[in-house]
């Protein structure tokens, strides 16, 4: 990774009384310090990659305090560390994103849960829940359900979250389960304050090593251990976190002065919750509300008697509960039923079952449930009418904007090494018939969107080989699998290369190689050349696919398309059976311009000669057709009005962006577009020879073109 | 209300696009209100929009300093409210458009800054004809549900000055004063930020100072429309003036201009000629010189269509240098080396041969599927002599342009599609209007220019030709014209033309029928 998190790590030194200014989940990461925690790990990915980033820079400190820190290999990795927490009094934590990364952990997570914990082990989860989400829309809540552990949702703002990653190492030591603490995205980017606190030595740790091993039968998972285990849960360990919960008031119980209707809402959904009821004049900017409300820190297990406590007396309770199915309200209903409370349950009633409560979600619901349960003492007809107004205004507004706007997908960015792959597959496709691509999680996911749509199927992370395998053999033609470096290492070389290689499958797989899990940003992979620290590494894919047996393995460039179109065709076409593999090499764009940037700065200042490359469109040759936006999409290759009155199309244009990758230019070559394109390398601080060069060039050019008759147009 | 108290948030939405720096305008934003003691919340999904998607940064500032606060806190909303949003800072139009349709810009509240510029999302920069959206719609929209709306092309304003575009509208939101922060807080803030701060203040400066009195023009990068060359000829320039409806002429001396360069004198009074022979019958029909002129457009394009010659005359120009220096910004002093991309092809070799053996060459070619296989791929250094000599080399062929087999067979088409224009307006002009604008589905080269030509001929084939013939009636034939040709350019595979020239045949046959 390019980006250095020194500043971040600065702010983790921070004691008592001093404020901590940051965001949510650097926050987390302070928190995790304070609470005297031994190890930690995790997997990469968007909202919690910060947690690993900033830890991965935080060397010096970590070894001050003893913490052990470990990039893992995935998330099954990570969840299995968590077993230092089974036998030692021990405080550990692990970070991923969720769902996907809980998928990935669960044969982990379920053993760990299982044997239950002695020191407190704590799984910081990134939700990736809703509008923003790049993963597959699931709960957390169900694995936390499932396997018997802790499920913490706190208040997004950074006194509470920090406060409850300590309480979830309380709550774990003191059930024996581990806790799960859910952030969602905005959540963890959330930026604010809170006191932070001096940092505690563990209690073991590297600076002060565990004496002796532990051997106690009753926590590994092998029958009859995992019988009671599975009793254990319900008989010692809920009950001990239930206790915990209440004694603690982790969950906030805050009287409003209406006695007829209350509000039940998850910790991570309290300030949305707090703006709508504002929103209708029932709450102020200072969480003053006239509702009562029961604000549920930790969502999982629920504590029955402050549900019923909460309810009893009242006609209606609205439950806020983000996404499906509605665990929390189900649960919530059967408590009230078993202690005959009769207070109406409105949830998924009046808001959608599916989706991010947004605040647009949240006034819609809220609108839902005043209409019908609003007690007549308060009177709520007239904001009601004022938010149909603005309902009503909006639609307005669409009017005039129509229905057109253009939609903004992800896609590559300028220059990147992966966008020439797809330029090439869609080449082929025209030559062989359109493919069944079998895609992966990354970056180049994004080329399901335009202007490729290329990849017909995505499994999960890693798994593009292993999700071509039933389809391959009953397939016309060979299916053509993709697999990013992050993937390969996640787990993609056993669960695709070594299982194709053991079946003897005919198959293609395209390994991207851009030398960093870049999705998740530029962290470092096994294969990437060096490691943070700059020491080179010995780690390749090209030797793991070797020792596998691969014997069709072939690197290309992948900004020499034509070489990859001629590669991919071979593949496809070769009589050879098994596994055919193409590494296609280019370093992440964005992560070289970061490292390339401040050394031409360096150069051009030292006066040192520098050519740039940039790449651009001939307006009066263009046509207008667009072909090569179609082939290529990067965001500097676009359009303009063209300057010839004559014509009303606009024209390609390559804008300022443009680092000269030569993309636009090679898929204008390779797929036999147009003449349009050049590329203008650009001498700075030319020598003797550069100066003397141009000059006899320009001037010939300048005395041959003033002969000519001038070209009209 | 029962105690409730008034005090609210201000809240700002900043809708940028992924990869563009919105996450630097916010941290500012933060900076300068964590510098002046209030309480400041701010938010994001940067994830996978980061990558060019549009991105929404939410911030909110209490209007009490912490200090007044006294150990209060304010409970901050994470996601930006329906009608409650105080100021929106667009940094390109349509993101203003977006947070107008998702309202979060209302009348009675907020206050919009937005950079009128647009950046081009994939569907309207891979359409194959123009998909830009209609920016007139964000102007109406940004003046009539704002409260106050700041418009300007500010990424002009940002590269006329080089500075940065999020350091402008960073100091047009000190300047509207609607946050509780001081000129010095913001100011503070870039410095504490310790990146590029010279520019970036002097960036600030621009933004604070900024002037939005009058009204924002719609701009597009530069339009400069080239005017008349220098080789249009006199006596055609008075044919044009005396022959011709004045609504014609502006577009009939770019024609004249653009063919007497593009061969001779002599074509570009062919040009006139053919346009003759158009504007008689739309006289005689009651016209008043639109299909003539629209005509005209179609005519100069078709006639100066792109050989090889035309793109050796385009890449050796006397301006080219100086238009691309500048437009890869190649300062004073600064050497460049240019290498044009060419792929010359069997299509290519032929355009240029003499008719007969151009022909056999092709039907070869077609004959042994060799059309698309033979190209060869060349960097050409054209600002090397020896580079720029080959240009020249082939702009020369010009001379035997008329007797090379591309130029028989444009004529051919050209003529078979001016009898479409005419027979089709002696029955109505606006399906000769359409039949004219068919000629736009012909452009780009090699492949493209191919499928180009095969839509036009099919739509020559299944509409116009029924049209003329009385199998279909004319107005059916006009929309029909015009929906064939949106279908063609909607989708570059065709499959959409397709489908709508058989909806069209089943008319015809329906008609023949009765």
């Amino acid at each position: 990774m390019e980006r250095s998190f020194k500043k971040e790590v600065t702010t983790l030194r921070l004691g008592d009384g001093d404020m901590f200014h940051g965001e949510g989940i650097l926050g987390v990461t302070k928190a995790l310090l304070q609470s005297g925690v031994s190890y930690v790990g995790g997997y990469q990915g968007a909202p919690i990659s910060h947690l690993m980033d900033v830890l991965s820079d935080a060397k010096p400190l970590l070894d001050e305090l003893g913490i052990h820190f470990e990039v893992c290999a995935n998330e099954a990795s990570a969840a299995a560390m968590l077993a230092a927490s089974v036998n030692y009094p021990i405080r550990g934590a692990v970070t991923w994103k969720s769902v996907v990364g809980t998928n990935v952990a669960s044969d982990g997570l379920s053993n760990l849960a299982s044997a239950g914990v002695k020191g407190g082990a704590v799984i910081v989860v990134g939700e990736d829940y809703g509008e923003g989400s790049s993963i597959i829309q699931e709960r957390t809540h169900a694995f936390a359900m499932k396997s018997t552990m802790c499920l913490l949702d706190p208040r997004p703002e950074l006194p509470t979250m920090t406060r409850m990653v300590e309480e979830a190492f309380k709550l774990s030591e003191a059930s024996n389960m581990p806790s799960v603490l859910e952030l969602r995205i905005r959540a963890c980017h959330v930026y604010g304050h809170f006191d932070a606190k001096d940092n505690v030595n563990p209690l073991y740790s590297r600076n002060n090593k565990i004496p002796a091993a532990e051997f106690d039968f009753s926590r590994v998972c092998l029958p009859p251990a995992t019988y009671t285990q599975e009793k254990h849960k319900i008989e010692h360990r809920l009950p001990a976190a239930i206790k915990y919960i209440a004694d603690n008031n982790l969950n906030e119980r805050l009287d409003g002065d209406v006695p007829e209707i209350g509000i039940i809402v998850q910790g991570g959904i309290y300030n949305t919750l707090m703006r709508g009821l504002r929103q209708f004049g029932l709450a102020d900017s200072y969480g003053k509300s006239r509702i009562s409300t029961l604000v549920m820190n930790v969502t999982y297990p629920m504590v029955p008697d402050e549900i019923a406590d909460f309810c009893v007396s009242k006609d209606a309770v609205l439950v806020v509960e983000e996404g499906q199915p509605e665990f929390i309200e189900q649960a919530i209903n059967a408590i009230l039923r078993k202690k005959d409370v009769n207070a109406k349950i409105i949830g998924k009633d009046v808001f959608p079952m599916a989706g991010e409560y947004t605040s647009e979600v949240m006034l819609k619901g809220l609108y839902g449930f005043l209409s019908k349960y609003a007690p007549a003492g308060l009177n709520v007809k007239t904001v009601l009418a004022e938010i149909d107004q603005l309902f009503s205004d909006r639609d307005g507004a669409r009017e005039i904007l129509g229905d057109g706007l253009p939609l903004r997908t992800p896609s590559f960015c300028t220059g990147c090494p992966e966008r020439p792959i797809f330029s090439a597959l869609k080449i082929l496709e025209k030559e062989l018939g359109p493919a069944h691509i079998s895609a992966d999680i990354g970056c180049h996911t994004f080329a399901a969107l335009p202007p490729f749509n290329v990849g017909n199927t995505v499994m999960g992370y890693g798994l593009g080989l292993a999700s071509s395998a039933g389809l391959a053999p009953s397939f016309h033609k060979r299916v053509i699998s993709i697999m990013g470096d992050g993937g390969f290492w996640h787990n993609g070389m056993t669960s695709g290369v070594a299982a194709a290689q053991a079946n003897g499958n005919d198959a293609v797989l395209l390994v991207v190689k851009n030398g960093y899990t870049s999705a998740t940003g530029w962290q470092l992979l096994p294969s990437s050349l060096r490691d943070r620290n700059g020491n080179k590494r010995d780690m390749s894919i090209e030797k793991v696919l070797r020792g596998f047996g691969v014997r069709w393995l072939k690197t290309v460039r992948t900004y020499s398309i034509a070489r990859m179109v001629k590669t991919l065709r071979k593949a496809m076409t070769t009589a050879e059976g098994g596994l055919k593999v193409i590494i296609a090499d280019g370093e992440c764009q964005l992560a070289r311009q970061r490292r390339i940037k401040p050394e031409v700065a360096k150069r051009l200042k030292d006066g040192k000669r520098d050519v740039r490359s940039r790449f651009g469109v001939d307006e009066d040759v263009c046509t207008g057709d667009h072909s090569c936006i179609r082939l290529s999409g990067c965001p500097s290759l676009t359009i303009k009005p063209s300057s010839d009155p004559l014509r009303t199309d606009p024209v390609a244009h390559v804008n300022n962006d443009c680092v000269g990758c030569g993309v636009c230019g090679e898929v204008s070559h390779a797929a036999v577009l147009c003449p349009s394109f050049f590329e203008a390398r650009i001498v700075r601080n030319p020598n003797f020879l550069d100066r003397l060069l141009w000059n006899i060039r320009s001037g010939v050019i300048a005395l041959l073109s003033s002969k000519s008759p001038t070209v009209a147009s | 209300m029962s105690g409730l108290d008034d005090t609210r948030p201000t809240t700002l939405q900043v809708s940028a696009i992924g990869g563009e720096g919105g996450g630097v305008l916010a941290t500012w934003v933060v900076a300068a209100a964590q510098r002046a003691g209030y309480p400041v919340q701010s938010t994001s999904i940067p994830g996978v929009a980061q990558r060019t998607g549009a991105t929404v940064y939410y911030i909110e500032v209490f209007p009490v300093s912490i200090a007044d606060l006294a150990g209060k806190r304010p409970v901050m909303a994470l996601y930006p409210g329906v009608g409650d949003i105080d100021i929106m800072l667009a940094s390109e139009f349509a993101e203003a458009g977006r947070a107008i349709f998702n309202g979060f810009v209302t009348p009675d509240r907020t206050y919009l800054i937005a950079s009128t510029h647009r950046v081009y999302a994939i569907g309207e920069r891979s359409d194959m004809a123009d998909g830009r959206y209609d920016v007139e719609r964000l102007f109406d929209a940004a003046r009539e549900r704002t409260k106050h709306a700041y418009l300007a092309d500010l990424r002009q304003v940002a590269e006329a000055n080089g500075v940065s575009l999020n350091a402008i509208l960073f100091g047009v939101l000190a300047g509207i004063g609607q946050l509780p922060m001081a000129v010095a807080d913001y100011k503070g803030a870039i410095e504490d930020s310790g990146i590029a701060v010279g520019t970036n203040i002097e960036g600030f400066e621009i933004g604070l100072n900024f002037s939005f009195s009058g009204e924002p023009e719609i701009t597009d990068p530069i339009i400069e429309k080239n005017g008349l060359g220098p080789t249009t000829p006199e006596a055609l320039k008075f044919r044009v003036s005396s022959e011709f409806p004045e609504s014609c002429q502006t577009i009939l001396l770019e024609g004249v201009s653009r063919l007497a360069g593009y061969q001779d004198i002599a074509y570009a009074a062919v040009y006139l000629d053919r346009l003759s022979g158009i504007l008689g019958i739309e006289n005689s029909v009651g016209g008043d010189g639109t299909v003539t002129a629209e005509a005209g457009r179609q005519l100069a394009l078709r006639m100066s269509y792109e050989d090889v010659i035309r793109v050796a005359q385009l890449k050796s120009a006397g301006d080219r240098l100086d238009r691309i220096r500048e437009e890869v910004g190649a300062k004073d002093g600064e050497p460049i080396v240019v290498v044009d991309y060419l792929k010359p092809g069997i299509d290519e070799l032929c355009s240029v041969l003499p008719a007969g053996l151009g022909r056999s060459l092709i039907s070869l070619a077609e004959r042994q599927g060799w059309r698309d296989r033979f190209n060869c791929g060349l960097y050409l250094k054209s600002t090397t002599v020896t580079g720029y000599l080959r240009l020249r080399l082939l702009a020369g062929l010009r001379r035997w342009r008329r007797g090379t087999f591309r130029y028989s067979e444009e004529q051919i088409s050209i003529e078979a599609w001016l009898e479409d224009v005419k027979g089709t307006l002696s029955l109505s002009r606006s399906l000769a209007t359409e039949t004219v604008e068919c000629a736009r589905l012909i452009k780009g080269y090699g492949e493209t220019h191919r499928r180009g030509t095969e839509n036009f001929k099919l739509i020559r084939e299944q509409v116009i030709a029924p049209a003329l013939s009385g199998a279909i009636s004319t107005d059916i034939a006009t929309d029909a014209v015009a929906n064939a040709r949106a279908a063609a350019l909607s989708d570059p595979d065709g499959t959409r033309l397709d489908d709508v020239l058989a909806e069209i045949s089943k008319v015809t046959i329906g008609n023949a029928a009765e």
